[in-house]
């Protein structure tokens, strides 16, 4: 099989990774529990990975890390744990529906938010897009790194610098940028980073983090032990434990540090050349072909990162990707849980099929992803 | 003062305090508090034998959220 769905999770993942989570679950107990040595060795693997996040994205409180189920968890937690009735949010007119979901939620409980529009290529406009949708009620800015359907990269230096400039907390789901493109936290206006850790950071599935950089922090979702201060009923302040409570999920854990290895290893810079050199080369033949559309300028580096969605005319893309299927390659087709994304391109009634290549993807996958399309 | 037990309020502060104490030069270990204690319940300590008190300071100092200071069980 040609594995082009990795912006749906990274496949195949590194060797390091599979032995992490097998040693892991060959030999642990339950972190932060008990005090047995066995325990407390778990216990330093968690910590370690929480070291290693906080080194993987430049940023000095390793405490501050909180591991979650999935990058939707994390943008849940400062949703819900942030906003309060009469609250107004600002957010892209790409976001994936783990963001438009949860606020959708909320407006049942009197929290409004307006959509920005993102200029593809323009900078000024997007960030001026964001200065206008902002009033006297806005406390949190909210969006995606990079378009999950489109690839198309939003300036989040800018629009941060832009939030706190109005007083405003400014929040990133960086689902489709994490380990393509580098994020120094300590050196940026982001209060709050929402991670995926199964994608570009290569690590098991059901693994996703929220680092917190502001001292705004968040009410929790979740309530329950924690392994220490047990006496009472409240639920602790400290971070992270205030939001880990029941048993976390140790080998992904485990895992998702070897995959944070692999990537530092391979380099950030190296994988994303690697990954654009391949949608360039793609972007290049699908548009010698007739009847493929694309709807946006050849990818590159500054507006991007490394995603291409087409659609074939007179096809719908789901139909599209059956058929790819059929010749052993596994892309996404449909909306990719991004209705607006797809409403900004007026793709809502076709979907778009997407291609999403890893560090592992090969010319010779693309050349082979090409001669199907010529065929279709 | 004695107590050698410094107790802090997670196992994460009880992991990177260990790590501080240990860049600093003072061996430490990380225990389960060595009995159920009345105001916070169970919870994890940093056993320091020697230089206690200068732990406790670079503990602080790096923002370890300390519980108290206990003695060590006569079992261990």
């Amino acid at each position: 099989m040609i594995y082009l769905d990795n912006s749906a999770t990274t496949y195949p993942k590194p060797l390091k990774v599979r032995q992490a989570v097998a040693n892991a679950m060959q030999m642990s107990a339950n972190p932060g529990r008990s005090g047995h040595d066995l325990a407390l060795k778990s216990s330093e693997q968690i910590f370690l990975t929480r070291k290693a996040a906080a080194d993987f994205f430049h940023f000095s409180k390793e405490e501050n890390v909180i591991f979650t189920l999935n990058c939707t968890v994390a943008i849940n937690i400062v949703l819900k744990g942030i906003l309060k009735s009469g609250d107004h949010v600002v957010v892209s007119s790409l976001e994936h529906n783990a963001v438009m979901r949860p606020l959708e939620k909320l407006t049942q409980k009197g929290i409004s938010y307006s959509v920005a529009e993102v200029f593809p290529c323009d900078n000024d406009k997007t960030v001026n897009s964001f200065r206008n949708a902002i009033n006297g009620k806005t406390k949190l800015i909210m969006c995606t790194h990079a378009s999950n359907v489109w690839g198309i990269k939003l300036p989040i230096e800018r629009i941060a610098a832009l939030a706190h400039e109005y007083g405003v907390l400014f929040a990133v789901d960086s689902a489709q940028s994490a380990g393509i493109v580098p994020i120094e936290l300590d050196n940026s206006d982001i209060d709050f980073l929402c991670i995926a850790g199964h994608k570009g950071i290569y690590g098991p599935m059901g693994t996703g983090m929220l680092i917190i950089s502001s001292n705004t922090i968040p009410d929790t979702l979740i309530e329950g032990g924690t392994g220490t201060g047990s006496i009472s009923f409240k639920q602790p302040d400290e971070l992270p434990e205030r939001f880990e409570s029941g048993t976390p999920n140790y080998s992904g854990i485990v895992g998702l540090r070897a995959g944070m290895d692999f990537v530092k290893n391979q380099k950030i810079e190296t994988i994303s050349k690697h990954e654009f050199m391949l949608i360039k080369y793609l972007y290049k033949e699908l548009k010698k072909i007739p009847k493929v559309k694309l709807y946006l300028p050849e990818p590159d580096e500054n507006y991007f990162v490394p995603i291409l969605s087409f659609n074939i005319d007179g096809m719908d893309s789901e139909n599209v990707s059956a058929i790819l299927n059929k010749n052993g390659i596994a892309v996404r087709a449909g909306l990719q849980c991004s209705p607006m994304a797809h409403k900004m391109m007026g793709t809502l009634e076709t979907g778009a099929v997407r291609i999403s290549p890893s560090v592992f993807t090969k010319l010779s996958d693309i050349n082979y992803l090409v001669s199907v399309i010529k065929k279709i | 003062m004695e107590k050698p037990l410094i107790m802090v309020s997670s196992v994460t502060y009880a992991m990177k305090g260990k790590q501080l104490l240990n860049n600093a030069g003072i061996r430490c270990e990380i225990e389960r508090n060595p009995k159920r204690d009345i105001a916070n319940g169970c919870g994890y300590s940093l056993y320091v034998p020697k230089n206690t008190d200068e732990a406790e300071k670079i503990l602080k100092e790096n923002n370890i959220k300390i519980i108290g200071r206990a003695e060590r069980s006569n079992q261990k």
